[in-house]
């Protein structure tokens, strides 16, 4: 059967198994949205800016592990969805994105809405392709797929010109079953000799801790994890981007290190003999002074991309592949010498950290102090609500004081379930995000951790939550002001707080959610707290907005000491140093 | 810091280039001095075509020297992102050799 380009395109994606695609029509992208229009396999969202289109795909594909799909149109369309594209390509996130672009003879010759999408985006994609004739859509669309979801993942851009798409030529449609690119071969087995050496290093560690990352996430390795961690009983510290992928509540857990990690995650780092990097990238905001890093540590670093390895910390074993394969080969190995794991040997370790933990561990009962002699503090807003949805919910979140008191306060049992921008960091990205894991889970609860700055970024959802029926429950922690930079100013400006504040500008946010359908509630008293919290997450067939009044002064610790200080120099309070 | 030598098989396909030439700038590499052909004597590059069981065209690929002044881990760095650039087939330094993003110890080209 012969069909034309635009049914090309769409049948293409239909193969892969797309269920959504998140998008918004113009003019490049005509002959495209005629053939969704003639399909029922796969549903377009509409969103109210590509920059939500593209985080909505995002969240999509960091809960369900499938490739987040896009389509906008050329020019404004293309630039508006680079944010998100960035948004996944630092944070290593399968997407494909295809965007219009003006007919093939008019390129070059700045036509209306013309923008070099793959000049633009070249620097933030892990490959992109332009269609060159209709012939080769399908391949591309293929190879576009298979570059996205292997190796290290990363976002792809496919850019079509308009004539590419014309409904009036047809051709053959045959969808490849494979995708063989003779230049790409991302690693995937592990190789013995540094298995077998990483295995060495792990029988004679004293004072070992695993440190994993999102990698260990894309590389769905949170179960090879556990198993490891079960035969031989290391303290586990996750990045960011790991959270979940050891449990939260486990007995081995660190908390998150790092910039705001916890102290006994920095301090086990810091005294480390042996760090074993698990799908982890050492990135500035974990290391601290890459000098002044673990000076005692050897590193077994696991990761399937080469150039993360002794990139910023040099790699005593590497071990490359699939996170998850090397794991799996690890634990092999391991219980293959079952009688050399010796547990005992690290109890004045965990003992060590368990002193380290009483010292100055975050203090996780906040929450139960409802006194109203005080302001609500964020940390406790956080708290209510790990309590409240009982530590199950789906929770995503935008960027600054809000996204690391979730990060320390909510308690991740299970992997894909934080959903967050960690290596670009940006802000935007909670409520969109939330779109993508809620279409993805419709009867999982989905929650926004957001900022009343950061909510602002891509308000205009609120209406496509509106337009999708998407219960959504954002609770945005409002402090009235940029928290995180106003955090910096107090630390290292002398208090001078320029350009934080939006003075008396701030919309009537239950009034706002109302005027889109919504439900609207405000708390500004810890006594109101519990119950407004509550009342939000009872509600199960509407999107609540809750916009909860915080302590405005309130500064996230611990915090590093930058520049020049090394895991162990932390921020405990005010004026309060390690 | 001594200047040294790259060496690439890339495909000779549009924008593969500037992806090259991009990434030194996006990872603050320096470039002292490019050079790019397509490929037309391939009895140096058959050991390629053997690993890889395919068999080269004319105008199918290009190779591209650069030269560039850097430490050694910057080098290893270097080359390593090179080779994760989708469109190159090998690239070699003085002492390593990534053919179809696989590390072996040798210059081979």
């Amino acid at each position: 059967m012969k069909i034309a380009g635009n049914d090309i395109l769409i049948q293409s994606l239909i193969n892969e198994g797309v269920e959504y695609i998140f998008g918004y029509p113009g003019g490049a992208a005509l002959h495209i949205y005629d053939s969704i229009f003639n399909q029922k396999e796969m549903q377009h969202i509409l969103v109210r800016h590509e920059q939500g289109a593209t985080h909505a795909a995002d969240g999509y594909a960091r809960a369900t592990g499938k490739p987040g799909v896009v389509l906008v149109t050329s020019g404004p369309g293309a630039t508006n969805a680079i944010t998100g594209i960035a948004t996944a390509f630092m944070d290593s996130i399968p997407m494909v994105v295809i965007s219009g672009q003006v007919q093939s003879h008019l390129i070059g010759t700045d036509a209306f809405q013309e923008t070099d999408m793959i000049g633009v985006s070249r620097p933030i994609v892990k490959h992109s392709f332009t269609v060159d004739k209709q012939e080769n859509i399908a391949q591309i669309v293929k190879e576009a797929f298979h570059i996205a979801t292997s190796g290290r993942q990363g976002p792809v851009v496919i850019d079509v010109p308009k004539d590419i798409t014309n409904p009036d030529e047809l051709f053959d449609f045959n969808y490849p079953e494979k995708a063989n690119i003779r230049s790409y071969n991302p690693p995937i087995k592990p190789e013995n000799h540094q298995v077998s050496r990483a295995v060495d290093a792990i029988l004679t560690a004293e004072r070992p801790v695993i440190y994993a990352g999102g990698g260990t996430i894309s590389s769905n390795a949170s179960n090879e994890l556990r198993e490891l961690n079960e035969l031989i009983d290391f303290p586990v510290t996750n990045t960011l981007m790991g959270l979940g992928v050891y449990p939260g509540t486990g007995k081995r857990f660190l908390g998150m290190l790092g910039m705001h990690g916890t102290y006994q995650a920095n301090m086990a780092m810091h005294n480390a003999d042996l760090i074993i990097a698990v799908g982890a990238r050492f990135d500035d905001r974990i290391t601290n002074t890459p000098e002044k890093f673990a000076p005692k540590a050897k590193v077994i670093h696991f990761d399937v991309d080469h150039s993360s390895v002794s990139k910023i910390i040099e790699a005593d074993i590497a071990v490359f592949g699939q996170v998850k394969d090397s794991l799996q080969a690890i634990n092999n190995h391991l219980r293959s010498r079952k009688d050399e794991i010796n547990k005992e040997k690290l109890s004045p370790w965990h003992q060590q950290i368990s002193e380290w933990r009483e010292k100055h561990g975050l203090d996780h009962q906040l929450y139960k102090n409802n006194s109203d002699e005080h302001p609500i503090l964020p940390q406790a807003a956080v708290q209510h609500i790990y309590q409240e949805s009982e530590g199950k919910a789906f929770v995503t979140s935008d960027v600054g004081q809000h996204q690391m008191f979730a990060a320390q306060y909510y308690h991740f049992d299970e992997p894909r379930k934080w959903i967050n921008s960690g290596g670009l960091g940006t802000m935007g990205f909670g409520l969109p995000s939330a779109m993508g894991v809620k279409l993805a889970y419709p009867e999982e609860e989905v929650i926004c951790i957001t900022g009343e700055g950061s909510i602002q970024m891509c308000i205009q959802e609120l209406s496509t939550c509106s337009q999708y029926k998407l219960p959504i429950k954002i609770f945005s922690i409002n402090n009235l002001a940029l928290g995180m930079v106003k955090q910096w100013q107090d630390m290292n400006y002398e208090g001078r707080h320029s350009s934080i504040s939006y003075e008396d500008s701030l919309p009537d946010f239950v009034g706002l959610a109302e005027s889109y359908g919504h439900v609207g509630i405000k708390i500004t008293k810890n006594s109101e707290l519990r119950e407004g919290i509550a009342k939000a997450l009872a509600i199960k067939d509407k999107l609540v907005f809750v916009d909860i009044y915080v302590d405005p002064n309130e500064h996230v610790y611990p915090m590093l000491v930058a520049p020049n200080g090394s895991l162990k120099d932390m921020w405990l309070g005010k004026g309060e140093k390690t | 810091m001594i200047q040294r030598k790259l060496t690439l098989v890339m495909e000779n396909k549009p924008g593969a280039l500037a992806r090259v030439v991009g990434l030194f700038h996006q990872r603050g590499y320096n470039i002292d001095s490019l050079h790019v052909d397509p490929i037309e004597d391939f009895e140096p590059f058959r050991f390629i075509e053997d690993e890889l069981g395919i068999k080269f065209q004319v105008g199918e690929v290009s190779r591209l020297t650069i030269q560039t002044t850097v430490g050694d881990k910057l080098m290893r760095q270097i080359l390593r992102q090179i080779n994760k650039l989708i469109e190159v087939i090998a690239v070699s330094d003085d002492e390593n050799t990534y053919l179809k993003g696989i590390l072996r110890n040798e210059n081979l080209l």
